[in-house]
């Protein structure tokens, strides 16, 4: 589904990614971990062109992202993308936060963006906030109506950068909760994240990034259990 | 030796009405030239914005000349010069719309421009992410914020018209100093007249500005 080749991004004199190959198969679980300043968010953030690659290619539904005729805001459609700090719009409701995309990008019906909005709120557990401002709601609710917000345009990948790393962490669950219950229904999702057991219990795949490289890769069980590359070993026993 | 000065506000009488049209008038012009200089200073903010070199610096040339030159000047050079140009007479009110509300643009564009700078970098993201357009996601996410952001400041920029309207008596619009001078040469008495437009200066401005803070605080209290 995403190819990644060679994938280089640079600002100024600093190199963030330094070559990164990877492919994401429909329906996969990646899990992006690593120290931070790795380039982790970085690589997610260049998937949906945030970042524009200073080198190498990226594939999408057999489309070369990287190319510059794409038509970027199509492209984005069917990615979903999670932030850490939630980037809720603050001046329009939840149920509006979660329709306006699709009523202004995809041209839905108000009734209709509307039906869908309530049934991802209820999906998350958040239908009774449909007309509450962000500013009223806590962490966790405000990262649960961002994902219902991205799913809203019924992506095809959803990308989640860092999505518990701004939150009190009685609220990780929550989300997670949410996050687990997308990758049960089979929806392809990157996540970078800090929450190891979370990696361990959900992920398809780890993909441990460091100094703008992956230096190991695998099943969750495996990389943590038995990981190969030193220096692999010295992150895992600085966070395990 | 004794200084007595015989206050006589008698022409009140006679005169009062003037008042009343120059309030009309001051007020009329200073909100037009506020809100169509708030159209053409947020076009003027997106060039400042702008990606492309050229036209920030079209943006910034105009910013800088109307802020770097004074208002009377621009005026005059709107009354006398642009009909030279034109080949015909715009009159004196287009002269006086047209000056305002171009230095009041240029104002504005700054105002403006600290507003859209001031919203979270992460709003333009999402609502890419999302699969907006970049003028979209402007008009939908950053200006209401943005706007929302610079409401004071352009309250403020509202009050400071009504005070530089003054200038526009230059040309002959019938403002509120003008009808001051009027009434002065009218009737031959020099002080009282300015008096009075002072006082209703003072009032229209206190009376905004206190307006303004309460405004100020429900929008932050519903914050």
């Amino acid at each position: 589904m995403i190819k990644v080749s060679g994938l280089k991004k640079s600002f100024g004199k600093a190199n963030i990614l330094n070559g990164i190959d990877a492919e994401i198969a429909k329906g996969e679980v990646i899990v992006v971990i690593g120290p931070s300043g790795s380039g982790k968010s970085t690589f997610l953030r260049c998937l949906n062109l945030l970042e524009t690659p200073t080198g190498g290619e990226i594939e999408y539904e057999g489309q070369l992202v990287t190319d510059r005729r794409v038509n970027i805001n199509e492209l984005r459609q069917s990615m979903g993308m999670v932030f850490q700090q939630f980037n809720l719009f603050p001046h329009k409701t939840v149920l509006e936060n979660v329709t306006l995309a699709p009523i202004k990008v995809l041209n839905m019906s108000k009734a209709e963006a509307e039906k869908i909005g309530l049934e991802l709120l209820r999906r998350v557990g958040l239908e009774e906030k449909r007309d509450a401002y962000p500013n009223r709601l806590s962490g966790g609710q405000k990262q649960r109506v961002a994902i219902a917000r991205a799913l809203a345009m019924r992506p095809h990948v959803m990308l989640f950068d860092e999505p518990t790393s701004a939150l009190d962490p009685e609220m990780v669950g929550e989300v997670l909760d949410v996050m687990k219950s997308l990758a049960k229904e089979g929806m392809t999702m990157v996540i970078v994240t800090h929450e190891m057991g979370f990696a361990r219990e959900v992920g398809d795949r780890l993909l441990f990034i460091d100094g703008g490289m992956i230096v190991e890769q695998g099943p969750p069980r495996e990389v943590f259990g038995n990981p190969q590359h030193p220096r692999t070993k010295e992150f895992l026993s600085k966070v395990l | 030796m004794e200084l007595a000065y015989h206050w006589d506000f008698s022409f009140l009488n006679d005169y009062g009405s003037y008042y009343w049209t120059g309030i009309r008038m001051t007020l009329e012009v200073s909100l037009i030239a506020v809100l169509s200089g708030l159209v053409l200073g947020t076009l003027v903010s997106f060039l400042r914005l702008s990606g492309l070199w050229p036209l920030r610096l079209i943006g910034s040339v105009y910013v800088e000349i109307i802020r770097g030159t004074p208002l009377i000047v621009q005026l005059f050079l709107f009354n006398y010069g642009l009909p030279i140009f034109l080949g015909f007479d715009i009159g004196i009110f287009t002269a006086a719309y047209l000056a305002l509300t171009i230095n009041s643009a240029a104002y504005i564009a700054e105002i403006m421009r600290a507003g859209i700078q001031a919203v979270d970098k992460g709003q333009m993201e999402a609502a890419r992410s999302l699969g907006m357009s970049r003028s979209l996601a402007m008009r939908q996410i950053i200006l209401p914020q943005a706007f929302k952001n610079v409401l004071p400041a352009l309250g403020n920029e509202f009050v400071v018209v009504i005070k530089e309207s003054s200038v526009l008596s230059v040309i002959g619009f019938a403002e509120l100093t003008y009808q001051a001078n009027a009434i002065r040469g009218a009737t031959y008495i020099s002080l009282e007249p300015m008096l009075i437009s002072a006082l209703i200066y003072f009032v229209l401005i206190f009376t905004m500005s206190k307006l303004l803070g309460i405004g100020e605080r429900r929008l932050k209290a519903s914050d």
